[in-house]
């Protein structure tokens, strides 16, 4: 009879380790990677890497074909200390999983390591009801909407195009949204700017904004950023976010918010419309070109109407 | 449009219109996707910037006009996609 001593080190043989920098830069790097949290769901629920699925030992093979669809995509196994994971790492190899890596110190060491967790905070009755539509798209699923309730968003401009973009972000459940609008509600403002009423004329927009996604869906945190992006507060206020969106009716404004994202690595989801015409696309810092390569200046102030 | 990209964004779903634009004509009610390419002579983003800080943007004026002599046209004036003031 083997002892756990010899099990292990067999499976070390087999199987290789990282440790927990080397997993975040395949992560960061976007690396197709499965990451299969083997511990108990309490122990999950506690505190997990973001990536993670949770599948307990226990499960683990009759499970994992619903997590890794392609047996050549690499998997990294952990559990708290690299023990339980290691073993676990071996019967996957043996199901013929071609790349199989075992956190190395498992959870634990990736907390010393100050890298990221995420808790598992569980959805009321209310919330599993609101977003069950979501839950029912494979792509989204209860991971995904946990996620969006986590992420933070800004959007510059609550005008023409960020009402409607506000309004979906909040019904779907995105929970912090910035609203930066240094603008008060006009009349004029009304036959498009959906976030806004009557009641609301003289107002600050994001006086009226945040109280109008509030009453859409009261999980959301919005944070009303009463003022106009600058030069100054840019960096400031962009720190904090996910993802900015770009809903601004300016040239100044959109070279500053280009600018601002790409200095900080931050993508920004941009759009313009002018009359019957829009135009949208997004600009991933260093994933692809930015404001400037598209418009390297703008338009000669006679050409275009404010 | 802008809000499904957030959303596919944030849950890393999909294909993001990046290095992609996507046009919309509501009165033809067409859509027209154009690719775009970075340009290496960009002074934000190129191989040689010259814009390392918002230090442009301070003062007032002149932040939108930083274009090389080589980068002026942008990819824009190549797919005739013409800016767009309003937001």
């Amino acid at each position: 009879m083997k002892t756990l001593k010899e099990m292990l080190a067999e499976a070390r043989q087999v199987v290789p380790e990282e440790g927990p920098q080397q997993v975040q830069r395949r992560l960061a790097a976007g690396e197709p990677v499965v990451v299969i949290d083997v511990r108990d769901p309490d122990e999950y629920r506690d505190g997990h890497l973001e990536a993670a699925t949770n599948i307990s030992r226990g499960f683990l093979e009759f499970r994992v074909g619903t997590a890794v669809t392609d047996p050549s995509t690499p998997i990294v196994l952990y559990c708290q200390t690299g023990l339980r994971s290691v073993l676990a790492a071996k019967a996957l190899k043996e199901l013929g999983y071609a790349t199989v890596i075992n956190l190395q110190g498992g959870y634990q060491k990736w907390v010393q390591s100050g890298l990221p967790v995420v808790r598992e905070v569980p959805m009321t009755a209310d919330q599993i009801q609101r977003y069950s539509r979501h839950f029912l798209l494979p792509q989204v699923g209860d991971r995904g909407q946990k996620k969006l309730l986590r992420s933070k968003v800004l959007l510059i401009g609550a005008g023409g195009l960020g009402s409607p973009i506000a309004l979906y972000l909040a019904a779907a459940g995105v929970g912090t949204l910035g609203l930066m609008d240094g603008d008060v509600v006009d009349l004029t403002n009304l036959q498009r700017q959906v976030l806004h009423t009557t009641a609301d004329i003289g107002k600050p927009k994001v006086e009226s904004g945040a109280r109008m996604l509030k009453a859409l869906n009261p999980d959301v945190n919005v944070i009303p950023l009463p003022m106009r992006i600058t030069a100054d507060n840019v960096m400031d206020v962009i720190r904090d976010y996910d993802l900015i969106v770009d809903g601004s009716d300016n040239f100044e404004t959109r070279y500053l918010v280009n600018d601002a994202c790409f200095l900080a690595g931050k993508t920004n989801v941009h759009g313009s419309i002018f009359q019957f015409e829009g135009m949208a696309t997004v600009f991933a810092p260093n994933a692809g070109p930015c404001y400037r390569c598209l418009y390297p200046t703008p338009p000669p102030p006679g050409l275009v109407p404010s | 449009m802008q809000a499904t990209e957030v959303v596919k964004l944030l849950l890393g779903i999909g294909e993001p219109l990046v290095g992609r634009l996507l046009t919309y004509d509501a009165l033809g009610m067409r859509f027209r996707e154009v690719k775009l390419r970075r340009d290496p002579t960009c002074p934000l983003c190129g191989t040689s910037p010259t814009i390392k800080d918002l230090s442009i943007h301070m003062n007032g004026g002149g932040a939108c006009e930083i274009a090389t002599e080589r980068h002026r046209e942008g990819v824009a004036a190549t797919v005739g996609a013409a800016p767009k003031p309003g937001g």
